[in-house]
């Protein structure tokens, strides 16, 4: 039996998948694209993690801190000496048959609203061998997985053989561009997005639209020329990138420079889509 | 969409309150007592001379555009009593808030049906059988009543005809005399008992089930091809308008909190779906004009379909705070437990916030409250005797019993005032020539139940650090919470953050809230009250969730001294909920038949939950969720907690937004700060 490292449990997610859902969010991602707004998906271990907004800066958790308040190990002593309660131990790790007792727990809950799980991140195949097992011990479910796409092909491809929707991002089709922004090639992403529109799974893709970065008409064009035909693509959705991305950094001891113009409002051409017969919408 | 008249209503009314350079000077509220003094009048002679002063001294004003009318102008309601007699009153008499007849739902569609005519040869020919001077007394004020009411409207008509407004002279030249012909006809003839209702003194009425008895003359007026879809919306937010007037004169806890709800869809007695067009239309008006009156409360029940949910839900993506749900399913067995007859269960409604009334009798729903945290807090003290958890909870359960004996007892010879304008409008009042102040059909007693969470939280923490993990000794717990946890910071987060809490549909902690539910439901029932009627109890806080809190000690669940509690029927305020699923799961396990009274499980969500159709579905399918795990009664908000702190600091820019308080949506920027404040920290909370 595996292990892995969860940071979020989310109940009633909304906008991951076909009816009422449950989120579970896997630690870790191999990107670090710039405009990233959970930060506290990137590292793979457990980390301490501070509600700043709520600190009345009391001081307490550093006089509880066994390091002086220097290079955090994420200990999590200083947790109950705060009186405000925002300090707390983000990812937590969940042995595969407990977390599949959790999931379960509400699984008639969820079918019967249309729904199921979703795996998500981070970046949920960056877990494979605990996410290839959480699939199966949730067999009994409907289940989906969020994914970049940034993945071995054979863990890509377990994965499909395991779930009943994806949702998938492309980020943007430029392979320099995506480098630079993502940290990371799309080959492997355009690789991966080939077998699921060769498979049967039914999918939706999803780009981030970041202003300045992937929001010109030229990105969208070749995108959807990547997408036309595919038989299970239930549609394209657009996210458009929100200026309190940056909220959370502080709270994982990170800064944020995004290198383009927060302030300005992305551009949605939903147009370009439906010209090549392909539903789209946004968030 | 508004139309271009409704526009100009709102802003008139809403946005420029125009209307207020009519009103006049605000009076002593002792004065005309005074004189009832002097001449020695009784309370029913006062009540009727009340009504008359009060309708006399207005002075109608008529909008020339307008369809249906009335505006208030006298901002002070006198009352009865001098302040001497209400003192000796009070000595000898226990007191429903200030004693009048009030938070219930008058049959308007009986009075209706009649038209005054009508009603008044009703009267004539009981007064023929009436045998004592107290009913001839009685019958004769039923009389005058309709008498004041049809002159003030007549001076209404007058004025209309003065100035040029040849639709409301119309209106008024048949109703109240008549029953109404048309839905427009119906609506004035509605805004005049109520608006006649609120300067007799009787407040917090619900306008009731308008969609079911006003429906006869909507589809009269279809069918006659008066009026089609868009005309009659118009009509509806006209009303819906109308009672937003004169809303800053009614009496509440807080701007906001004046009880005008309405009660939409439900199910009829044969189980067959009663939601009908005039349903949807109320919930189009109130979605398209996004004012705080009517509160809309929705009946729901198995056969409701999804799409009633969906557009439902639109009304709380405006961030409204209503429609507020309520499920006959669990609602209609309760009442005919309680020994209603089956018509008046089926035809249930809710009061101000959300307690269940049936429709024409006066039940008392709203007493007082149970205060289930010091229920547990004076066992703890006892803590040290106690060598099990058992012999804990059994404390805890006397002290229940307790209580519900105090509250019980509180309820003996209570005053009412007379109304007999409200008596027009009970079915047993002509028939048994008796006042709706008198004790009636049922009679009734309500009582809330305050802090629930809080005190299984409690006891969950006791049973886990005290009994079973021995982390605290009884003597260490009490000193703790006696010391306000001032000296164990780390103990105190403990118990805060990372014992069991109610919510997380957990047993360990759940199970204990559907023993204290069931306690007090024991402890009502088959208890009976001077008045013959039975004891409910409720699951609803009202405003006891900051009155009960402020002197309430320390907990422990890791509650500081003073601190809020959980408003109706929610997890604590610092519970951290794995999710909404759970919140409904953990809220769906009590016995939720026996304590249905009313009082809402209550839940906040992230207005960025409602951004499209497909999510607004999934909303809809989350309320109707409870509504299948066997929830009750459900209050759902649209909460942004970002727009409430600038709300704060710029009160100038949110005039018009809208949070749900506790059982009534106000003005955010209107209230106190103390419960702005619980509203943001709900907000916090937000799922």
């Amino acid at each position: 039996m595996s292990s892995g490292v969860v940071f979020d449990i989310k109940e009633m997610a909304i906008y991951d998948g076909p009816g009422l859902r449950t989120t579970v969010f896997l630690k870790g991602c191999p990107l670090r694209c710039m405009w990233c707004h959970n930060p506290e998906g990137l590292s793979y271990q457990p980390q301490l993690m501070v509600a700043t907004s709520n600190c009345v800066h009391c001081g307490k958790c550093m006089e509880s801190c066994p390091r002086q308040g220097k290079d955090c190990v994420s200990c999590g002593t200083c947790i109950r000496h705060c009186p405000q309660g925002i300090r707390k131990i983000c990812g937590k790790v969940w042995e595969a048959s407990d977390l599949e007792g959790r999931l379960l727990k509400d699984a008639d809950y969820l079918k019967r609203n249309g729904g199921g799980v979703t795996f998500s991140g981070g970046e949920p195949t960056g877990q494979p061998e605990f996410l290839i097992e959480m699939l199966d011990r949730t067999a009994s479910m409907h289940r989906a997985v969020e994914t970049c796409g940034f993945c071995r092909e054979e863990i890509f491809r377990a994965v499909l053989e395991r779930v009943d929707y994806v949702m998938m991002d492309i980020k943007m089709v430029d392979r320099e561009k995506h480098k630079r922004y993502t940290g990371v090639s799309n080959e492997k992403i355009l690789r991966n997005l080939e077998l699921l529109k060769a498979g049967n799974v039914p999918f939706r893709i999803r780009i981030p639209v970041i202003p300045g970065v992937n929001d010109d008409d030229e990105n969208f064009e070749r995108t959807a020329q990547l997408l036309k035909n595919a038989e299970n693509l239930e549609m394209v959705e657009l996210l458009p990138y929100h200026v309190t991305a940056g909220a959370k950094y502080e709270m994982v001891n990170r800064e944020y420079h995004p290198d383009f113009d927060e302030s300005r409002q992305p551009r949605l051409n939903l147009e370009i889509f439906q010209s090549y017969g392909i539903p789209c919408s946004h968030l | 969409m508004k139309t271009d008249f409704i526009n100009e209503l709102l802003d008139y009314f809403v946005v420029q309150k125009k209307h207020h350079s009519y009103r006049m000077p605000a009076e002593g509220e002792y004065e005309l007592a005074k004189q009832f003094a002097l001449q020695g009048d009784n309370d029913m002679q006062r009540s009727v001379k009340r009504l008359r002063y009060v309708l006399e001294k207005e002075q109608p004003v008529v909008l020339e555009k307008e369809r249906i009318t009335l505006l208030r102008t006298v901002r002070t309601i006198p009352r009865i009593h001098t302040e001497e007699e209400d003192k000796a009153l009070h000595e000898k008499h226990a007191f429903h808030e200030n004693g009048a007849v009030f938070n219930m739902c008058p049959d308007y569609a009986m009075l209706m049906e009649d038209g005054f005519r009508v009603k008044r040869e009703k009267i004539r020919r009981q007064m023929e059988l009436a045998e004592t001077e107290k009913q001839k007394e009685f019958l004769q004020a039923m009389l005058e009543v309709m008498d004041i009411v049809e002159e003030f409207a007549e001076r209404y008509r007058q004025e209309a005809l003065r100035v040029g407004n040849l639709s409301v002279a119309e209106t008024l030249a048949w109703v109240p005399a008549n029953k109404p012909r048309t839905l427009l006809e119906a609506l004035q003839f509605l805004r005049l008992i109520h608006y006649s209702m609120w300067c007799n003194g009787n407040y917090h009425n619900t306008l009731g089930r308008i969609d079911q008895f006003l429906y006869p003359y909507y589809q009269h007026d279809m069918q006659e091809g008066i009026l089609d879809k868009d005309s009659a919306l118009e009509f509806l937010e006209e009303f819906f308008i109308s009672c937003n007037r004169d809303s800053d004169l009614y009496i509440g806890i807080q701007q906001g909190d004046n009880g005008q709800t309405i009660v939409l869809g439900g199910s009829n007695v044969d189980g067959s779906d009663a939601y009908n067009d005039l349903s949807e239309l109320c919930l189009l008006a109130s979605r398209d004009l996004c004012l705080i009156d009517p509160k809309v409360n929705l009946r729901v029940h198995k056969n409701t379909s999804m799409g009633v949910y969906e557009l439902a839900t639109t009304l709380t993506k405006k961030g409204l705070g209503f429609p507020q749900y309520t499920n006959d399913e669990i609602i209609i067995p309760s009442l005919l437990r309680c020994g209603y007859d089956p018509e008046d269960a089926c035809n249930y409604t809710l009061a101000a916030c959300w307690e269940i009334l049936v429709v024409g009798y006066m039940d008392l729903v709203n007493w007082d409250s149970m205060n289930y945290l010091r229920a547990v807090q004076e066992a703890v003290e006892q803590l040290e005797a106690c060598d099990s958890y058992d012999a804990f909870a059994g404390l805890v359960h006397q002290n229940i019993d307790r209580q519900a004996e105090e509250l019980m007892a509180l309820t003996k010879n209570v005053y009412k005032e007379p109304s007999p304008l409200v008596s027009l409008m009970c079915p047993d009042c002509l028939e048994k020539m008796r006042d709706i102040s008198e004790p009636g059909k049922y009679n009734t007693y309500g009582f809330h139940g305050d802090g629930l969470s809080s005190a299984a939280d409690s006891m969950a923490a006791i049973k886990k650090y005290v009994f079973e993990e021995k982390t605290f000794s009884a003597s260490h717990m009490i000193e703790m919470l006696k010391n306000d946890f001032k000296d164990y910071p780390t103990e105190q987060n403990m118990l805060r953050y990372e014992a069991p809490k109610m919510g997380n549909d957990d047993d360990y902690v759940d199970q204990i809230a559907v023993k204290l539910l069931d306690w007090y439901a024991d402890a009502l029932e088959g208890k009976r009250n001077d008045r013959g009627g039975c004891f409910r109890a409720g699951t609803a806080s009202a405003m006891y969730y900051i009155w009960h809190s402020k002197d309430a000690p320390a907990s422990a669940d890791g509650r500081n001294a003073g601190e809020a509690l959980a408003c109706n029927y929610s997890p604590s305020l610092f519970a951290r909920c794995e999710g909404p699923i759970s919140i409904l799961k953990s809220f769906s396990k009590p016995n939720l038949v026996r304590v249905a009274n009313g009082g809402p499980l209550t839940i906040e969500l992230t207005d960025t939950m409602f951004k499209n159709e497909e999510a607004i579905r999934k909303c809809a399918m989350f309320v109707k969720s409870y509504m299948d795990l066997g929830g009750h009664q459900l209050q759902i908000n649209a909460v942004n907690r970002d727009r409430m702190l600038d709300a704060q600091k710029h009160p100038e820019n949110y005039r018009n937004m809208i949070v749900r308080v506790w059982g009534w949506s106000g003005y955010f920027v209107e209230l106190n700060e103390v419960y702005q404040n619980h509203i943001i920290k709900r907000a916090e909370m937000a799922l």
